[in-house]
């Protein structure tokens, strides 16, 4: 009985048909191919699979203008998913057998797999923040062990400042992140009442001044 | 040979349940050629990954198709756990296969009673559907649900089935088999099935690899594939399993394939109702997948293998999910399958494939 | 003869109880574990508003303030995923489907306040709650 197992490996765009050609004269199953939209362009992820060897074959960044060779002259099945990544993610594929032209999908907008959503965008914002401001915390917190000594005091004052305002700077995103996801005239009132808020505190500070 | 003429074949057409569209190709009443196009119903449902956390998805996945509700919403919950290293209880495990194998059944049985029901065996559809109802009513008992069941979570499954319970779904199912070898009996021996559907639509075993055709249909082409035969998860403990093939290849042995499926499944049930060890059900599951992690997933579902791929971005939100469905990998074979056909046998050939077009799209 | 097989299958059933129910006259019965609709037991509710995070269809809407636990029984999918959440126990899952209506209604819970029990009854059966005027559903959101 085969065991099943799993395993990523990277692909270039260049070595797409030959690789494909390669799995084909091995012996290998088509399994499918699949895209993901990341910031620097679409990744293809090549599915082949034998034996219950799941091999997956990653081209990273492939940038939105390129061409690549369709592989539907070795696997007629795969004009599904080519036309099917054509239409959502806008990758040109060159040469597919049954080339639909952008008409696979009836979509209301175009491309509409590369839009990123607000609030996908809000909470990946808000991931990245808080991980940003748990490392400077890291590395503050290191520095002033390393330092240490008579200049302590102040330094440990200072990574405290930064640690504040890592934390502040968490908050934002996360307020922020809640914002985009709540519809557009809720955000505005709460917006307006947070400077308004904001003000009122600076006019406090100045009067205690 | 005659003037080729270009018929259009669907998205609605009485044989077809969900929108499939072919430009069939004909010459006097041959098909030369066949273009298969879908389309019609794409719901964007991958994308709402972005705006349901992990946990939340699994009940867009199960919406993604009535009949294979469970098979995806369990492809789905073992793709997650992969991607965050989650080990599910045994005795889950072992009640997930139960479910997906009941529906398996119900699945193959509202195939048949459609089939039946393609080649004018009105009575035939009846009994298909009668006994199916059964199974369904097992479903609620069980899950609290009929069709979407709402029973796997990342982790584990929600609902319990206590020993009561199992001996009455072995109870229930064997009723069910005697019923159900009448019909099989019928759909196997009976010589109006057999001249509608023996050498029709002929698929190699050559063809069948060559296009990589997935579940029964590649069965029947003599080709042993099948995703359960790798022992994962409870399949591992079943004392024996053996892909049911058939070597002809044509609309028949699809249909017999597909028969003796079921019986199989009972089977199943039955064996790991009798193995199924005690303990929890469920495992809480904390975190969230990394930024970058990726996993990838094959399960048999009633239809062939279901692919499916997931990749986190350290938020609860998946970067990327994917499900590869079998229908979209049998298209290719079943635009081969059509081709030299009778214009009459179109329907039975596309019907044998089981398409399931709603899952393709998403 | 196979066709003759089934002719028999089919005869026979002339003779049986029915597979079908007469619907409107006789229902089928109704298995405990049926997902019909949610119920919030009020007693024992905090208004923690897990349950309003948990819920993929945002269904639910929890008022710490005016005391309100509310779920609008259209979107609600069924899938209980609340019930597995609620850290209290206080929801439940009752196997009575909600009914076809004509106008869009939300079921809204007064949960009693410990510290401060009211003195009048309070209403633990739902209220109807009618979307289709704007003044109810912008109480509601405050």
């Amino acid at each position: 009985m085969p065991q099943f197992k799993q395993d990523f490996s990277p692909l270039s765009i260049e070595a797409i048909h030959d690789t494909a050609a390669a799995r084909k004269a091995e012996g290998f199953r088509y399994v499918q191919t699949l895209a993901v939209n990341t910031e620097d362009g679409v990744d293809l992820v090549y599915s082949f699979m034998k034996d219950g060897a799941l091999d997956n074959e990653v081209a990273s960044g492939v940038p939105r203008d390129a061409v690549i060779p369709s592989i539907t002259d070795l696997y007629l099945e795969a004009f599904v998913f080519e036309n099917e990544i054509h239409d959502l993610f806008g990758v040109h594929f060159e040469g597919i057998a049954i080339d639909f032209g952008g008409n696979f999908y009836h979509l209301a907008v175009k491309e509409p797999m590369t839009i990123i959503s607000p609030e996908q965008k809000a909470a990946r914002d808000k991931a990245r923040k808080i991980a940003a401001a748990k490392a400077a915390k890291e590395a503050k917190a290191k520095k002033a062990a390393e330092q240490g000594g008579a200049e302590a005091p102040a330094k440990a004052a200072a990574a405290e400042k930064a640690e504040a305002a890592a934390d502040a700077a968490a908050k934002e995103a996360e307020l922020e992140a809640k914002l985009a996801v709540m519809d557009p005239e809720k955000a505005a009132k709460v917006r307006a009442a947070m400077e308004a808020k904001a003000k009122k505190a600076a006019a406090a500070e100045r009067k205690g001044e | 040979m005659g003037k080729s003429t270009i018929i259009p074949f669907g998205p609605q057409h009485p044989v077809l349940p969900e929108p499939l569209h072919l430009d069939l190709v004909v010459e006097d009443e041959t098909v030369i050629d066949c273009i298969p196009q879908i389309g019609f119903v794409h719901r964007g449902l991958e994308k709402l990954v972005e705006t349901r956390d992990y946990n939340q998805f699994i009940y867009v996945a199960e919406r993604i198709c009535g009949i294979c509700a469970m098979g995806h919403s369990l492809g789905y919950a073992e793709t997650v756990e992969a991607l965050m290293g989650v080990e599910v209880p045994r005795r889950a495990e072992y009640l997930r296969v139960i479910w997906h194998e009941l529906s398996r059944i119900h699945s193959h049985l509202l195939w048949l009673g459609l089939a039946a029901d393609a080649f004018g065996f009105e009575s035939m559809f009846m009994h298909c559907w009668r006994l199916r109802e059964r199974v369904l009513d097992i479903f609620e008992k069980t899950t609290g649900g009929r069709v979407i069941l709402s029973v796997v979570r990342v982790g584990g499954v929600n609902r319990d089935i206590d020993d009561a319970m199992l001996r009455e779904i072995v109870s229930v199912l064997d009723g069910i088999k005697g019923d159900y070898a009448k019909i099989m009996n019928t759909l196997l021996t009976d010589t109006s099935v057999k001249n509608r559907t023996v050498g029709v639509g002929v698929i190699s075993k050559e063809a069948a690899l060559d296009l990589s055709m997935v579940g029964p249909f590649s069965r029947a082409s003599d080709v042993p594939y099948d995703v359960r035969s790798f022992g994962r998860g409870a399949y591992g403990d079943l004392s024996d399993f053996q892909p049911v093939t058939d070597a002809q290849g044509d609309c028949f042995a699809r249909v017999k394939v597909r028969c003796l499926e079921v019986l199989q499944s009972i089977e199943i049930i039955k064996e790991l109702a009798a193995k199924i060890p005690a303990g929890d059900i469920s495992v809480a599951v904390k975190g969230a997948p990394a930024e970058g992690a990726q996993a990838s997933n094959v399960l048999e579902q009633p239809r062939g293998e279901c692919y499916y791929y997931a990749r986190g971005n350290g938020t609860k939100y998946l970067e990327r999910m994917r499900m590869r469905t079998p229908t979209s990998q049998n298209l290719a074979g079943m635009a081969t399958a059509l081709k030299g056909c009778d214009l009459a046998d179109v329907n039975m050939i596309v019907l044998t494939i089981d398409p399931c077009i709603s899952c393709t799209e998403r | 003869m196979g066709s003759f097989k089934l002719g028999g299958m089919t005869f026979g059933s002339l003779f049986k109880k029915p597979e079908t129910t007469l619907y409107p006259v006789e229902t089928k019965p109704v298995p405990a574990g049926l997902k019909g609709h949610i119920h919030n037991d009020v007693e024992k509710c905090i208004l923690c508003g897990i349950c309003a995070k948990t819920c993929p269809c945002h269904t639910i809407t929890v008022d710490k303030k005016n005391r309100k636990w509310a779920i609008d029984p259209f979107m609600c999918i069924q899938c209980s995923s609340c019930v597995y959440a609620c850290p209290k126990d206080c929801l439940r899952m009752l196997p009575t489907c909600t009914p076809v209506s004509a106008s869009q209604f939300c079921n809204v819970f007064e949960v009693p306040d410990p510290k401060n029990p009211k003195p009048a009854v309070t209403p633990s059966s739902p209220v109807k709650w009618d979307f289709s005027e704007p003044d109810q559903l912008g109480q509601l959101e405050k």
